[in-house]
């Protein structure tokens, strides 16, 4: 390629704009708002830390149903849990999948799940075991208003309340007590789904906020220059 | 056919006839049938209800009736239950039955009928007739089922623990393909009907409290169903039932309820209180207590029956008291002390009014020093009661609890008060001993005491007083004050006869002296130490009693004989005492302990009577002795191990065994063959004497090797056998040889150094550096029969064999006369270099010392006289400077002859030298190729002579190429 004087000095006149302009990126704007980075990375922490949180609450409460409820294969079909989120999605339903709907789907499962998770607590006898899922409704709370602040911070409005604030969870003449322990072992194999699925959404939408590459290097390149 | 006919036709004829007699016989009992029959399943409860109506009857008119109920299961046939039910039927009234089933309704198809019959009553004519039967009444609850594939019933249920459960399950796949499981495991049904199976689960028990899990699965649909089995505890009787009233106001009932029968989503355990008198009952709140209401002023005596109750049992018990016998007071309260001294105080308390002229027992506890005092007290509404005879500056506590004192029923709680009494004067002297030091008449003693105990001390010890009087010395006295909590203190007499009185003081006075006196003579006469064996319990010493008059006797040890202070402890003993059993929390294993057991005079002076060592348990000897090997013969040798301390072993050492391992693993006859720790054989020889630390080991045999050992051991075992000493046993021979060399040595050396002192005289006479013709021997060797006098040897004797002459340019002299330069000395004729030039003849038996240094001084040589110049240095000289100059100075000292010395006829030649050694020059510097050696014979000295110019020069170019100048220029060069 054959550069003649004028050239030269047309790239430079370009680096200069660049430069001139480098402040107003927003990825490269270190003192401003660091958008919704970093509470996503604190969102996909907390749902790792639950997913391991679940990992012994689950435990501990399958075997307080006793067997088949505690055994590692059992994996009887979903019939009186359809009313659970589910968790399972199509792939490629799952990529094509905005950052909009994606965080609303979230919200929601969580929202429903949380009101189930409370009705459990309500049943169990154990005091012990009381506590531990009190415990774990809180932190899953903690997650619901991560996510929310999420979406607040991406300018997405919250997806409406829940039509009944508690769910009929209770036993009842249409639930038998086998059901209702199917119904249990359900709510927390969803939970466990759930968290294992936001982990993966939340990693998504992480790299997703991530600065772009070269624009980076651009910027180091220009303190250099 | 016609016969055939006939005989229906008469058999239908006579049915009918018997059919009209039975039905007039049945008119009247007919117009009372049960109607209206309807039979609906309750499936919780798993039971059939069954109503209906009584037809026939008037309008008010009542009767007895009973019932005969019919179940049949699957068909109609198969009759399961019958039931007579009794009841006064009315006019236009529904009757109700209900029947539980033990099989899940869900599982089959039932059948009900019944018929009825009136009760005969009394005056009336004779047993009424039963009804006819109602049609059977089917209920089938399959039919209402849902669309699935699968169904267990029943879905759940509460069965008490021990009962036994049906359950079965209903599919509606032809194929014989569910399997079911009582939780984890597998369980088989029986068939009730194709698509029916009944599983039977005999004396159930409790697993949890969230129910047992029966679930089936159906292989194809993956459908999972199940039902959940609540199992509850058996309902206990209560136990120990038991009320009880505190002010007359309320009864409070306990008991043990047992085990809990309530489930979570089953609770029923429940419990009633009631009063037979008053017919009045309560539903208490809690499993295991009940309050109940005392009617004020009223009832005096109460019978109660506590009911318990579940889903399956009801069981009671029953009491019945006097309330003025059940009565237990509340805790007494304002507890406080008055008149508090060294010795007494006064407690004082308060009670709650029960009723009036109500009187309380109190009891009043004083305890201190794991001493209790007791006293039982009646009071009305104050109680008091003064202590006396108590400890000064004790702590104590006072407590107190009451009781009904008309009915006895129980104490009530306990309500205390601490307190201290006041100081008094310390009661008893302080326990003091002492450890004397003389030296040089005076003496060093260190005072110990013993603190007081709280019971004597009676208050805090604030310090000692050491008052010292002299025994013998002029009269008066020398007081220390010692703070507490000191346990001693030293003090240097001046002359060991004196009296120490020590007394111990607190804030109110002081106590009585603890006298002990050190004398001056030398009683603590030395006794033998002598040992102890430890008991059980502990050291048991003894001693015999001196003739001397005692008040007692004291037996002194130290806890850390090791240390410093070693922490000397005492102990006491009455003057009937012979012996002591001493014990110690202090006493270790392994650790020597000394013991010293002394008289104590009339006058409180202290004399030794004897000595004991001992270990608390002793160990095995914690090191090893180092063992020296003697007298190593090839037959024997001797080990001793002098310097092994015995006296610093964790325990007494009893004696040695030394081990000892040959190859041959033969023993000597003084020892025992014997296994050591390696398995392997070896053999044993015990020393019981500790004190013998030296052991000849013999009948060995020559060059073998052999190992020994050497372990001591202890009343507790042996020490460790760790590592063998291995002794080669010399050879028999070895010591003859040494006979014989030794003294070689010893003359060779005496040789080298007559050598050495005589080193210059030896090397004048055998090697000289340059031999002088008029000295050397050799000439006289080599000619001796030759005339004398030897003086240098004929030219004609020595033919020469070649000549070289060395011409030196100017432009080839060395770059380094700076370094080298040596000054011009024109008085002195100086060497300048030899050559050493091998024979032509090679067969030659000689080779020639040429000294080409003469210097020809013919005024016409220009060249040569440049050649041979003084003030020129040579290669050689150059390249090894050192070693050269070192050469020439003797040659310039002994044997450069001035023209003086020089002969008569030969002053037109200057003798310069005569170098005779074949190494003179430095090894480095010899050609490649070095002369072939040459016989000694050859060590010669040829000739020394001047050569024309001349004659030199064909030699001088023919050599030019081999000679060392070359190779040396050439050397340097490169």
């Amino acid at each position: 390629m054959d550069l003649r004087a004028g050239d030269s000095w047309g790239i430079i006149a370009c680096l200069c704009t660049v430069l001139w302009h480098l402040p107003a990126v927003p990825a490269l704007n270190r003192t401003g708002d660091p958008g919704p980075g970093p509470s996503i990375q604190k969102t996909y922490d907390l749902t790792r830390y639950l997913e391991h949180q679940l990992r012994t609450l689950a435990g501990t409460y399958l075997n307080y149903l006793g067997p088949p409820f505690n055994e590692p294969d059992f994996n009887p079909p979903r019939l009186g849990a359809e009313t659970l989120p589910r968790a399972t999605v199509n792939l490629e339903v799952w990529r094509s999948l905005n950052d909009k709907l994606r965080l609303t789907q979230n919200y929601e499962a969580y929202s429903h799940l949380l009101c189930h998770l409370r009705g459990l607590n309500r049943q169990a006898a154990a005091a012990e075991l009381r506590r531990s899922l009190a415990h774990f409704c809180t932190s899953l709370q903690g997650l619901l208003g991560s996510i929310a602040g999420v979406m607040a911070a991406l300018g997405y409005p919250l997806p409406q309340p829940l039509p009944g604030a508690e769910p009929a969870w209770a036993p009842g003449p249409a639930h038998s007590d086998f059901l209702q322990k199917m119904d249990d072992f359900w709510l927390l194999k969803e939970l466990q789904t759930w968290l294992w699925r936001s982990a993966k959404d939340f990693n998504r939408l992480k790299k997703k906020m991530q600065p772009p590459a070269a624009a980076v290097t651009l910027h180091l390149e220009a303190h250099g220059f | 056919m016609a016969p055939l006919a006939a005989l229906q036709a008469t058999f239908l004829s006579a049915l009918l006839f018997l059919g009209t007699d039975c039905g007039k016989a049945l008119s009247e009992p007919s117009q009372l049938a049960p109607e209206s029959l309807k039979v609906s399943i309750n499936t919780s409860q798993q039971s059939l209800h069954v109503q209906w109506t009584v037809h026939g009857l008037a309008y008010d008119e009542e009767l007895n009736m009973v019932f005969q109920i019919q179940i049949s299961r699957m068909t109609t046939f198969n009759v399961i239950w019958v039931e007579n039910y009794s009841t006064t039927v009315a006019w236009k009234q529904v009757l109700h039955w209900r029947w539980d089933s033990e099989l899940p309704l869900e599982c089959t198809t039932h059948f009900v009928r019944l018929r009825g019959m009136v009760v005969e009553e009394a005056g009336t004519p004779g047993p009424r007739p039963w009804s006819n039967w109602t049609s059977w009444e089917e209920v089938d609850a399959q039919k209402s089922l849902g669309p699935d594939w699968l169904f267990v019933f029943p879905e759940e249920k509460l069965v008490e623990e021990g009962s036994n459960v049906t359950i079965c399950y209903v599919s509606r796949s032809h194929e014989n393909n569910v399997s079911c499981s009582l939780e984890s495991a597998p369980i088989l049904g029986e068939q009730l009907s194709p698509n029916v199976s009944v599983i039977t689960l005999n004396n159930v028990s409790f697993i949890r409290k969230t129910g047992t899990n029966f679930f089936c699965q159906m292989e194809q649909t993956h459908t999972v169903k199940g039902s959940v089995l609540f199992v509850s505890k058996v309902l206990e009787e209560p136990k120990g039932l038991s009320c009880e009233t505190r002010d007359f106001k309320t009864l409070t009932c306990t008991w043990d309820p047992g085990t809990d029968t309530d489930l979570p989503n089953y609770r029923s355990q429940h419990y009633m209180l009631f009063e037979a008198f008053s017919g009045e009952n309560k539903s208490c709140e809690h499993k295991d207590s009940c309050v109940w209401q005392v009617a004020p002023g009223s009832q005096e005596t109460y019978n109660f029956t506590l009911v318990a109750e579940n889903f399956f049992r009801k069981r009671s018990v029953n009491i019945a008291f006097d309330l003025a016998h059940r009565v237990r007071p509340m805790d007494p309260f304002s507890m406080s002390l008055k008149s508090v001294s060294a010795t007494g105080a006064t407690v004082t308390w308060k009670v709650h009014p029960v009723r009036d002229h109500f009187t309380h027992l109190c009891q009043v506890e004083l305890h201190g020093e794991g001493k209790v005092i007791q006293h039982n007290v009646s009071v009305e509404k104050d109680g008091q009661r003064p202590f006396s005879e108590l400890e000064p500056a004790m702590e104590y506590t006072a407590r107190a609890r009451c009781a009904a004192a008309e009915h006895f029923w129980k104490w009530s709680g306990w309500t205390g008060q601490d307190f201290r009494t006041l100081a008094a004067a310390p009661s008893e002297a302080p326990d003091v001993w002492r450890d004397v030091k003389s030296v040089l008449g005076s003496c060093n003693v260190t005072l110990f005491w013993k603190p007081l105990s709280k019971s004597h001390a009676h208050g805090e010890i604030l310090f000692y007083n050491v008052a010292v009087e002299s025994l013998h010395g002029p009269s008066g006295s020398k007081l220390f004050s010692i703070p507490a909590p000191a346990g001693g203190t030293e003090v240097a007499l001046d002359g060991c006869s004196h009296r120490i009185l020590v007394t111990a003081n607190n804030s109110v006075g002081s106590s009585p002296a603890a006298m002990i006196v050190i004398s001056g003579d030398p009683a603590d006469k030395e006794a033998e130490e002598e040992r102890v064996e430890p008991t059980e319990q502990g050291f048991s010493v003894s001693w015999k009693p001196p003739l001397e008059d005692v008040v007692g006797y004291v037996v002194d040890w130290c806890d850390r004989p090791e240390d410093a202070p070693c922490g000397l402890q005492w102990r006491r003993l009455g003057p009937n005492s012979t012996s002591a059993v001493i014990r110690s929390g202090a006493f270790r294993p392994g650790v020597r302990y000394h013991f010293r057991i002394y008289g104590i005079s009339p006058q409180r002076r202290a004399f030794l009577l004897g000595k004991k060592t001992g270990y608390a348990q002793e160990e095995v000897p914690s090191d090893l002795p180092q063992v020296l090997v003697h007298n190593l013969t090839s037959h024997s040798f001797t080990l001793s191990w002098k310097d092994y301390a015995t006296d610093s072993q964790p325990g007494f050492i009893r004696g040695y065994r030394v081990y000892l391992k040959s190859q041959a693993e033969q023993c000597q006859p003084e020892f025992q063959k014997t296994v050591l720790p390696d398995r392997s054989v070896g053999c044993q020889y015990e020393i019981n004497d500790p004190e013998q630390k030296t052991l000849v080991m013999g009948d060995l045999q020559p060059e073998s090797s052999y190992e020994f050992a050497v372990v001591p051991y202890t009343g507790a075992g042996e020490g460790a056998l760790d590592a063998f000493t291995k002794v080669t046993m010399p050879d028999e021979r070895s010591h003859v040889l040494i006979r014989i060399i030794l003294p070689m040595v010893a003359g060779l050396v005496v040789i080298a150094i007559l050598c050495y002192l005589k080193s210059r005289w030896m090397k004048e006479m055998c090697y000289p550096d340059i031999p002088d013709p008029y000295k050397s021997s050799v000439l006289s060797l080599l000619k001796p029969k030759e005339a004398a006098p030897l003086t240098i040897m004929s030219v004609n004797d020595c033919v020469p064999d070649a000549l070289e002459v060395v011409k030196k340019p100017e432009g080839s002299k060395t770059p380094f006369p700076g370094a080298r330069k040596a000054a011009p000395d024109t008085a002195r004729i100086r060497p300048d270099y030899i050559y050493l030039l091998p024979t032509e003849s090679s067969s030659g038996p000689c080779i020639c010392f040429e000294n080409l240094t003469y210097d020809q001084a013919a005024p016409n040589s220009g060249s040569c006289a440049h050649v041979l110049g003084p003030h020129e240095v040579p290669p050689s000289q150059l390249g090894l400077p050192t070693s050269a100059e070192s050469l020439l100075k003797p040659l310039e000292q002994n044997y450069v002859n001035t023209p003086a010395e020089a002969p008569a006829g030969e002053t037109t030649l200057n003798y310069v030298s005569q170098l005779a050694s074949p190494v003179s020059g430095d090894k480095d510097l010899l050609p490649a190729k070095p002369p072939e050696p040459e016989p000694e014979l050859c060590c010669e000295y040829r000739m020394q002579m001047a050569l024309p110019l001349g004659l030199a020069s064909p030699s001088l170019n023919e050599s030019s190429n081999s000679s060392p100048t070359a190779l040396l220029g050439q050397e340097y060069h490169g």
